[in-house]
């Protein structure tokens, strides 16, 4: 099985093959190959033996990965997160991120309610100008304006509860 | 001496869970609160008893007094735990309790009254002949005053909130110009989150320690004090790190720093638990801060280097009972370190992170106490305070206490929502942390110095390892959703599939 991950920001090329006994894997990493042991202890996590050391990895949930939405794994007290890249997701997000001109989303980066929405749709902003504040746990956070431009959408309004990765606005 | 027979906890999260604990090993029944937002949370599951406030809002539940008053009326508890936060330092709250006959265990509303506001703490610290630092004992009237007092007492100056706590209404002022604005944030701050705006000026210590006493007051005239925690491990004036014994404070210093705090709370007629905060500056002065007249966060510290229960002790004060130790019984023995381990991510400005836990594995092992009100597939809700757990390290030494964390910390896993986990493994290895050199303005150096630091290890990188693991995770995924079939067999014909999965269910 092959398959090319995103993690840390980093394209990967990985190739599975089963190895001579159950739970034995032969994996190649951009074209280095790298001899696992693996146990799936319960769903979500992993215990793998590579050259002799033994690691714990952890997958954060139970979501999909495909269509280049993001799922992180832990592994020895960091972070990874990855996605699963299809051709065709990877090809769209290239198109989407070639030109620094198109329209740029302000999206939550964790869950909270919003306490106020700084800029309207049709108003212009400079680049880093807080357009909306969210709250969470008593604490506030600004979330700012990617690049100079119009508020182009508003999608949120004070009250509103966000989930992280919600889209907030959108500026052109 | 009455026994309680059902104690009412006034709170939620782990201090919740940490009092139910506690009143299950004296045979007390515990009655739990909670909010809409706190069904399914700990507290509420491991109660004898729980009873719904009302909507999530602190202001709507955790903090309505009269409604957890009816509570504990209707449920026959003789007595409330107040934990810490929310209502445990209100005086007119266990001034209510007094009247309706039921227990508030702490202090009574009046020492309460007498020591809460910290105008008032001070003057009596004065007349408990307690050190302190410079400045107003009493609430500036005008800003002409706040110029007279700074003008006396020399810059840099600290204007603080005499109803405050937790770094509001506090502002640092270096100069006379900026006095002015300091002084009107600090109004407006304080009357925003005390409903007063009083505030007082004090001598700015520099680079000082944040060192507090322990203490325990009995209804039969006993004080004790049970050494001294150190504290001065913060982030915007929020405890991250605590640990007992202080690196700094030998026999000597405990015994002033602990006598005083003893006439201090003898001086008010003080009973039940309280911690005595002191200022220590790199001569070893110490000066009162503030009093804090309720049960600590960083209570375990004390708790394994004494061997001492303080919340079975706060009960059997409450009950009537003397103090069953005296202060020769008190004897410190091996060090305990605690970590604060919140709901925020380190990595993007350390702002909240609520949401479900969808994976988490606990550590354990010699040494390690961990008390936490979290479980996995628990909603951390947005509406409260992101601490989630506070995992406590004891061992012979320091340097072994430290060892055992970052042991606990590699064990310690929490996915879907971030943590300061990893933070704190970057403190505990640092050599200032590691060689006690920290006063309160140490973790915001550390904070501006360079970011992490990755191990030299040699090897197979654990991005590597993660790639791996993110394959195989991908490879072994059950089969998209068109198949309806139960998730083991998923698993299994997903494995199948791919000739990849036989013998991974070890």
């Amino acid at each position: 099985m092959k398959l090319e991950l995103e993690i840390q920001g980093r394209l990967r090329a990985i190739e599975l093959e089963p190895g001579a006994s159950p739970g034995q894997y032969r994996v190649t990493l951009d074209g280095e190959v790298i001899e696992v042991e693996a146990r799936l202890l319960r769903p979500g996590v992993l215990s793998l033996v590579v050259a002799g050391r033994s690691y714990r990895a952890v997958r954060e949930d139970d979501a999909p990965a495909g269509n280049g939405s993001e799922v992180a794994v832990l592994v020895a007290g960091g972070r990874f997160p990855y996605r699963v890249e299809d051709s065709r997701s990877l090809k769209a997000r290239r198109a989407h991120s070639g030109g620094h001109d198109g329209p740029k989303v302000i999206k939550a980066s964790m869950p909270g309610r919003v306490v106020r929405v700084l800029a309207s749709r049709g108003e212009e902003v400079a680049a880093h100008q807080g357009v909306v504040v969210i709250e969470a746990m008593k604490m506030q956070n600004e979330l700012k304006s990617p690049k100079a431009g119009t508020v182009v959408e508003m999608r949120v309004a004070p009250g509103d509860t966000v989930s992280a990765g919600d889209v907030l606005a959108v500026i052109d | 001496m009455t026994a309680f027979k059902r104690i009412l906890i006034a709170n939620r999260g782990e201090i919740a869970l940490r009092i139910e604990r506690a009143c299950r090993e004296l045979s007390i029944a515990t009655v739990a609160i909670y909010s809409e937002a706190d069904r399914a949370a700990l507290h509420v599951l491991e109660a004898d008893e729980a009873f719904l406030l009302g909507p999530a809002p602190a202001t709507e539940s955790y903090l309505r007094g009269d409604l957890i008053l009816d509570i504990a009326r209707r449920s026959g508890a003789d007595a409330i735990h107040p934990g810490y936060g929310f209502l445990s330092e209100n005086a007119d709250f266990a001034e209510a309790c007094e009247g309706a006959g039921i227990k508030f265990i702490g202090p009574t509303s009046s020492s309460m009254r007498a020591l809460g506001s910290k105008t008032k703490a001070r003057q009596a610290a004065d007349a408990a002949g307690m050190p302190r630092t410079p400045g107003s004992t009493q609430a500036l009237a005008s800003l002409a005053e706040a110029y007279s007092v700074a003008d006396e007492i020399h810059y840099p100056v600290m204007l603080k909130a005499a109803a405050g706590g937790g770094g509001k209404g506090m502002r640092a002022v270096s100069r006379r110009e900026e006095l002015k604005p300091a002084f009107e944030a600090a109004q407006s701050e304080a009357l925003r989150s005390f409903g007063s705006d009083e505030v007082y000026l004090e001598k700015l210590i520099e680079r000082p320690r944040h060192i507090e006493i322990q203490m325990l007051a009995d209804e039969h005239g006993n004080c004790i004090y049970l050494g001294e925690r150190e504290c001065s491990v913060q982030r915007r004036h929020q405890k991250v790190i605590e640990e007992a014994p202080s690196p700094v404070v030998g026999p000597d210093l405990r015994r002033r720093m602990g006598e005083a705090a003893v006439r201090l709370a003898q001086s008010q007629g003080y009973t039940n638990a309280g911690t005595v905060e002191f200022l220590v500056d790199d001569e070893r002065n110490f000066y009162f801060l503030e009093m804090n007249t309720r049960l600590q966060v960083e209570h375990p510290v004390t708790e394994l280097v004494t061997g001492l229960d303080l919340v079975h002790l706060q009960i059997r004060i409450a009950q009537g009972e003397p103090l069953p130790v005296s202060q020769q019984d008190v004897e410190l023995r091996g060090h305990a370190i605690e970590c604060r381990v919140y709901a925020e991510d380190p990595d993007n400005g350390f702002f909240p992170s609520p949401g479900r836990i969808t994976r988490l594995l606990q550590p354990g092992g010699p040494g390690i106490r961990e008390d936490s009100g979290i479980y996995e597939g628990w909603v951390v809700p947005m509406d409260y305070d992101p601490m989630l757990s506070k995992l406590i390290a004891y061992a012979p030494t320091r340097e072994l206490a430290i060892a055992r964390l970052l042991r606990a910390l590699d064990e310690y896993v929490i996915g879907g929502i971030r943590t300061n986990l990893g933070f704190f493994r970057r403190i505990l290895s640092d050599e200032g942390f590691r060689s006690g050199r920290i006063d309160t303005g140490y973790l915001d150096r550390l904070l501006a110095g360079s970011a992490r630091v990755d191990g030299g290890e040699t090897g197979t990188s654990d991005e590597t390892v993660a790639a791996v693991a993110a394959a195989l995770f991908e490879a072994l995924r059950p089969a998209p959703a068109t198949a309806v079939q139960p998730a083991a067999s998923a698993w299994k014909s997903a494995g199948r599939r791919e000739g990849l999965g036989e013998g991974l269910r070890g």
